[in-house]
């Protein structure tokens, strides 16, 4: 690889010319973990991520380059604009996991697919059904319990997912149970939603 | 190398400020000496347009002439006038943006035609401060301001003959000229209630970085309402003789009336005020502070909503610290309702009218510099952008509350065997249903091959810059070729022109390198144009009326060509321009030359420059 600029030499997945400090398109391996110089793994310091996101947006970002040359402002609006994107994803963790499986070749939610879970429509319409009387009742109470009881099961659904991302012994199921529970974790959130704006 | 600017382009005043030779932030003074120039502007039958507080005078008399509040159109369509401004303007409503009906009914004017009058004073007024023209400028827009009100704001700023650096949300501005100003750090929000517009943001700041975590608010909604409800509350007692419909020149009065009711109470226990009015009409008045409170309280609970729902989604309990921002904010009441919603008293220590112009000052001058050791502003979309799908249900693809510039992708087929073509309806808001949201484009993606229904993929980008502004592109991938396309949405744009569009970037392979080399001679076009602006008004002197007249008949010509979607005509142009502009370049050479020879300053040229400008004024 070489600087579009001073056609010196550049490192793979570097922002900037090691020589002339132009700012670099973005290389076809980089993804959204080596954007922030992260191992890919689902567990991630929050705080961590933050400090990466603000130290390189005061580097890439388009109010830096203002004043520069057209190509230059538009590498830094195509970078800026995918760290933003990466920073998304990375720091919601049910985000994360679906990028993972995506890394590792399993889009489970890419186009329109949907997973099923007969198991769970059950309790589905549990949720609705006392949503819907807290409601019909203006029972304000009633709403932010269930506000935090879909909060609590999105924990457990966070920590479930993360022993399956931590466990050495990865099965073809796990994919899918990993998959479940993101597709819970999305009627969960529904619920918080639902419930703090009702 | 020309200073740029900031500039609050308010619903009720409008200010400019810059960064000074000490790096303080100033605001310059517009309007007969003041800071605030008033956003109105009168369109008499005849004679010029006039701004400001000269142009607000004429309110009364000329209602339907001067136009007031122009903010609230911005980006909209005659669907979106509501019965309240009926009352006073009279609208065209024959096209796709709102035309307000002025000069005794002679023009019909956008509201982006309206806003590039005030921005041009300000410019004019900014010039003269500043002893040339400015470099560019930032221009502050409310934070819930969607897609098509952010691109009307960036097109009156073209207009104007502004180089738009940035749009910039009023609360971050805010938050800005605070956070330098105090040397905060932690999470605040800021509580912006202007003339019409309400915004709430909720901030980090961290480690220079101002990043916008989550924002809300009700472009319909400010001091105006106050105003309103004031105005009707009063005719409906007191009203001498009483009429049941209030021409535009009593209510344009009594609203006026009400306004300065309102202010006193703010200081005051009770006003009694007895207001002629034209026509032949008076108002008494008699209001105390709980009786005003009483009216504008449910105008003012109206915000609680957007602030509770910002506060969630920035995922905070609670804030360390709350600002006002905006004229309104000193009504006592919407003080202790922030007090209330927020559980702690409200930051004012800076004047919230002139507040977010200095931030944008200090946003302009750091985007001048591409200074690397200033503040960075990470600022977010406020409303989902998203497509409409099979049964007007809208796919959001671009969430609220992203961090901007954002992008997003989704793929989409065909549902009909031999399909070639798919209309796509790009949307903005949070509603469910396409016909509840703001429709900002609708395009025929044409040229896709016949294939059967379900094998076609096509994969629509959108992407949203630093300024809030989206750019949707369509790519066909089975034929693995890829066709990008390119469309701005600009509300009111006919569809048949963006089709065009379309059609012709399918056809031709190359269409998106052409579009790219529209895009950046109109750059270098716009910015020959601006400096030969800058140019005229130092050394307008060193021509001749006819030799300025023939370089402006080549600068009208460069202008129309920019407007067209021909590279090469706008190319030519640019070159016949520079050929027409030699000798002038020239003897502006010659004379910096000798101005330097004889130790003469730069400043004392600029100066004469300027009274020379109030001369041509005067006359």
């Amino acid at each position: 690889m070489s600087c579009w600029s001073c056609n010196g030499p550049t490192v793979l997945s570097t922002s900037f010319c090691g020589s002339c400090r132009r700012i670099q398109p973005v290389g076809r391996t980089e993804d959204f973990y080596s954007l922030f110089d992260l191992p890919r793994e689902f567990a991630l310091d929050p705080g961590e991520l933050e400090r990466r996101f603000r130290e390189r947006s005061r580097q890439l970002h388009p109010d830096r380059f203002a004043k520069a040359e057209p190509k230059e402002r538009r590498l830094s609006l195509e970078r800026a604009t995918r760290l933003n994107d990466a920073h998304r994803v990375l720091k919601d963790w049910r985000l994360r996991a679906a990028y993972l499986l995506k890394l590792a070749g399993q889009d489970v939610f890419g186009q329109g697919k949907t997973f099923h879970d007969p198991e769970f429509l059950e309790e589905q319409l549990e949720w609705r059904e006392s949503l819907a009387l807290a409601r019909a009742d203006g029972d304000a109470q009633a709403l932010s319990g269930i506000a935090a009881r879909a909060r609590f099961r999105l924990a457990a659904l966070e920590a479930e997912v993360a022993a399956f991302f931590e466990d050495p012994e990865w099965f073809s199921e796990t994919v899918v149970e990993i998959a479940r529970r993101l597709s819970r974790a999305r009627y969960y959130d529904n619920i918080v939603a639902d419930a703090e704006r009702a | 190398m020309a200073r740029a600017i900031g500039i609050d382009l308010g619903t009720t005043n409008s200010l400019v400020a810059f960064v000074d030779a000490r790096n303080r932030p100033q605001v310059i003074p517009v309007d007969e000496g003041r800071l605030l120039l008033p956003s109105a502007v009168h369109y008499p039958p005849d004679g010029p347009v006039e701004v400001g507080a000269s142009a607000r005078r004429q309110a009364p008399q000329r209602p339907v002439d001067t136009v007031l509040s122009v903010k609230r159109f911005m980006g909209r369509g005659p669907g979106d006038i509501r019965p309240e401004d009926r009352g006073i303007s009279r609208f065209d409503e024959a096209g796709q943006v709102v035309r307000l009906v002025v000069a005794g009914g002679r023009r019909s004017v956008t509201p982006i035609e309206v806003s590039a009058e005030i921005l041009r004073v300000l410019k004019r007024r900014a010039t003269e401060a500043l002893g040339e023209a400015p470099g560019g400028c930032v221009i502050t827009v409310p934070a819930y301001f969607d897609d098509a009100q952010r691109q009307a704001t960036k097109d009156a700023g073209r207009l104007a003959g502004l180089e738009v650096l940035r749009l910039l949300n009023e609360p971050t501005a805010a938050a800005l000229a605070y956070g330098l100003d105090k040397r905060m750090t932690g999470t605040f929000a800021v509580y912006d209630l202007g003339g019409g517009t309400f915004d709430v943001s909720i901030l980090r700041l961290e480690g220079d970085v101002f990043e916008v975590l989550a924002t809300g608010g009700d472009t319909h909604l400010g001091g105006d309402d106050f105003d309103r409800v004031v105005a009707a509350h009063l005719m409906a007692r007191g009203l001498t003789p009483p009429c049941a419909e209030p021409t535009p020149a009593v209510l344009r009065g009594a609203t006026a009336a009400a306004q300065r009711i309102r202010e006193t109470l703010s200081s005051e226990p009770l006003v009694e005020a007895d207001v002629e009015l034209p026509e032949g009409h008076r108002l008494s008045a008699r209001l105390d502070r709980a009786g005003l409170e009483a009216l504008i309280l449910p105008v003012v609970e109206r915000t609680s909503g957007p602030c509770r729902d910002a506060l969630r989604d920035s995922g905070l309990q609670k804030v360390d610290g709350v600002v006002l921002v905006g004229g309104s904010t000193r009504t006592p009441l919407v003080r202790r309702h922030v007090r209330a919603l927020f559980g702690q008293e409200p930051l004012a220590d800076l004047d919230p009218d002139t507040v977010v112009a200095l931030g944008a000052a200090v946003q302009a001058d750091a985007l001048d510099r591409g200074g690397r050791d200033d503040v960075l502003l990470l600022d977010v979309i406020p409303l989902s952008l998203g497509v409409e799908m099979m049964g007007g249900v809208v796919e959001k693809i671009i969430l609220r509350n992203s961090t901007i510039p954002a992008s997003a992708t989704q793929q989409f087929t065909t549902y009909a065997d031999g399909q070639t073509g798919m209309v796509i309806h790009v949307v903005q808001g949070e509603r469910e249903l396409a016909r509840d949201g703001r429709s900002l484009a609708r395009f025929t993606l044409k040229g896709i091959p016949p294939m059967p229904a379900g094998v076609a993929r096509v994969e629509i980008t959108y992407a949203v810059d630093a300024d809030g502004i989206l750019q949707v592109s369509a790519k066909e991938l089975t034929t693995g070729l890829e066709q990008a396309i390119q469309v701005k949405p600009t509300y009111g744009l006919g569809e048949a022109e963006v089709e065009a569009m379309l059609v012709e970037s399918i056809e031709h392979a190359e269409a998106d390198v052409t579009e790219r080399f529209i895009r950046e001679w109109r750059v270098e076009g716009e910015r020959i144009l601006s400096s030969l602006e800058s140019a005229f008004v130092v050394d307008g002197e060193l021509l001749k009326a006819t030799e300025r007249g023939a370089i402006e008949q080549k600068m009208a010509g460069l202008r129309q060509a920019m407007d067209g979607h021909d590279y090469l005509a706008i190319k030519a142009w640019i070159e016949s321009v520079d050929e027409a502009t030699k000798p002038f370049a020239e003897r502006r050479m010659d004379k910096h030359i000798k101005m330097a020879m004889a130790g003469r300053r730069v400043e004392e040229f600029s100066e004469k420059a300027r009274t020379t400008r109030t001369d041509e004024e005067a006359e």
